[in-house]
């Protein structure tokens, strides 16, 4: 019993047509790689799914996206409780692609330390065979514009995380440091850190298929897989 | 003088007969009842009110059809007869003036929307021959006979409030008990009379005629309370460009009015009016946009900040 599959995705709200308006087309590239990725995960049919983000109430749960917050009045299908915004995001992208109903939200914290959300990992691969949908960004602090300003320490952030992921580093990711990830806004380093521990000694093959920053935020899209699933290439973009 | 009573018609009630509800058809253009839709005014006089001649050459005409549509207009309105009182303008003139000019954007813009501004019969004849899509007839039915020119040719036709004034002439001392219920039963009444006459349902348009046969207060009531007209289910246009309702809010000359014209322009399209006739079409279709994704009736051009 192991992680299985897992691809790592953004958590832009800009992904999603009904949010972004009429700049739908001009980030469409972007938006299919991510779906892309999001089909190579699903066309693994072992182990269960779960989406992996950060959240301010942490745990299991299940639920549906629900953009009202954002001021779009749009819903999921599926009914239950609304998500909080990276499980959501994860949870559109799996409608988007077909996904069942099958699957379970994981919130984690992003105050909490590497050491627990690595334990966390290993404990969710331990429970059985696992699919992770890991939701989070780089920092957000790439340019003058960016959510959070510039900030030098940025660039040199996300070049080693852009590195583990694409090499299947988990020892890499579980060294980010939560202080500086935490000041330069990057949402994905505690959903990381939790692949980086149900990963461990998995053996997984790793790409890394996106790694651009159009507006300030660094969007990574990677995926990693058991090396006997037959390997199915995301779609170019 | 107090405006002559309109013959007592049945206001329609919203939605019915799916009147006001679905797309507006001029041409081979369709316009959804959420896509505000900018009218640029193009005239071929030497005297009008605000661009005094600057158009009244075919070359200048051109010109100014060629800028409308870049800027955004849907429509282009073509004039050869100032509104205000001045030299006689025969219906021979009249058609010199606009006839060619029809053809020439006919052939030059195919997708445009071409409205003339006629009270004309004759004139609308003509120009319905030579590509024209929509009559606009500022002077609310002074020749009954041209509803029937725009029934002949399928084409559109504006139903304008001008509370029974001659063509070309001012209001002197109009009285209204109420002005909007006048601008209501009269524009309703025509626009039933053009349906009856064979003009399709979903070309006809309503427009309050601001200052035609109106003080300044008037029109602001009228601007204040389109709503009421919008109810009626039929499209309504406003022509509110640069007039002299707006001028005297301000007590400023036509230069200076296009704050005044924007902002009677954003109330009217918050109030729900359709169709925007206009000299400054780009801000114009500007301020329709904007309004448009405050009431949420257009999304974002752009979703990201924030979003990102």
């Amino acid at each position: 019993v192991s992680l299985v599959a897992a691809v790592v995705v953004p958590g832009a709200a800009l992904l999603v047509p009904e949010l972004a308006g009429g700049s739908v087309q001009q980030d469409a590239g972007l938006r299919e790689q991510v779906l892309g990725a999001v089909r190579a995960l699903l066309a693994e049919p072992r182990g269960r799914l779960l989406v992996v983000g950060v959240a301010a109430v942490t745990g299991e749960r299940t639920g549906t996206w629900d953009w009202s917050s954002l001021g779009v009045r749009a819903r999921g299908a599926g009914g239950g409780p609304a998500l909080p915004l990276a499980l959501a995001i994860g949870a559109w992208l799996l409608d988007v692609c077909g996904a069942g109903p099958d699957r379970t939200y994981l919130g984690v914290s992003p105050d909490s330390t590497p050491q627990a959300c690595g334990q966390r990992g290993q404990e969710l691969a331990a429970a059985g065979d696992l699919r992770m949908l890991v939701v989070g960004d780089g920092s957000a602090c790439r340019s003058e514009k960016a959510p959070g300003h510039l900030d030098a320490r940025a660039e040199p952030f996300d070049a080693a995380v852009q590195r583990a992921l694409a090499v299947g580093d988990g020892t890499a990711l579980l060294a980010l440091d939560p202080g500086l990830a935490r000041e330069l806004q990057a949402a994905g380093r505690a959903p990381w850190q939790v692949l980086a521990g149900a990963a461990a000694g998995a053996g997984l093959a790793a790409e890394l298929t996106v790694a651009v920053v159009p507006y300030g935020v660094c969007y990574l899209v990677a995926r990693w897989w058991r090396p006997d699933m037959p390997t199915r290439r995301t779609e170019p973009p | 003088v107090r405006a002559p009573p309109p013959a007592t018609r049945s206001v329609r009630a919203v939605g019915q007969d799916g009147v006001g509800t679905g797309a507006l058809r001029l041409g081979g253009a369709s316009f959804g009842p959420d896509q505000g839709v900018v009218m640029g005014i193009v005239n071929r006089t030497p005297d009008s009110f605000f661009d005094r001649g600057r158009t009244y050459a075919l070359g200048a005409a051109l010109d100014r059809v060629d800028q409308v549509v870049e800027e955004g207009a849907g429509i282009v309105d073509i004039g050869g007869v100032k509104a205000a009182p001045g030299d006689e303008v025969t219906a021979q003139e009249e058609a010199d003036r606009v006839v060619d000019l029809v053809e020439l954007v006919r052939e030059r813009h195919p997708d445009v929307v071409i409205s003339v501004d006629t009270y004309r019969a004759s004139v609308g004849e003509l120009v319905c021959r030579a590509g024209a899509d929509l009559l606009n007839d500022a002077w609310g039915g002074w020749e009954p006979a041209l509803a029937e020119v725009a029934a002949r040719h399928d084409v559109g036709l504006v139903c304008t409030h001008a509370g029974g004034l001659a063509p070309r002439t001012r209001p002197h001392r109009v009285q209204y008990d109420d002005v909007v219920a006048h601008v209501v039963t009269t524009v309703v009444g025509l626009a039933e009379r053009a349906v009856a006459l064979g003009v399709r349902r979903d070309a006809v348009l309503i427009d309050p005629g601001h200052d035609f046969g109106k003080n300044s207060r008037h029109s602001l009531e009228v601007t204040r309370r389109l709503d009421e007209l919008v109810a009626t289910g039929w499209p309504v246009l406003v022509a509110l460009s640069r007039k002299d309702f707006l001028g005297e809010a301000l007590d400023l000359g036509t230069d200076d009015r296009l704050e005044g014209t924007l902002a009677a322009t954003a109330v009217s399209a918050y109030l729900g009016a359709r169709v925007f006739r206009a000299h400054d079409v780009a801000a114009t279709v500007r301020t329709v946009r904007t309004v448009a994704a405050i009431t949420g009736r257009a999304d974002l051009a752009l979703g990201r900040r924030g979003l990102a």
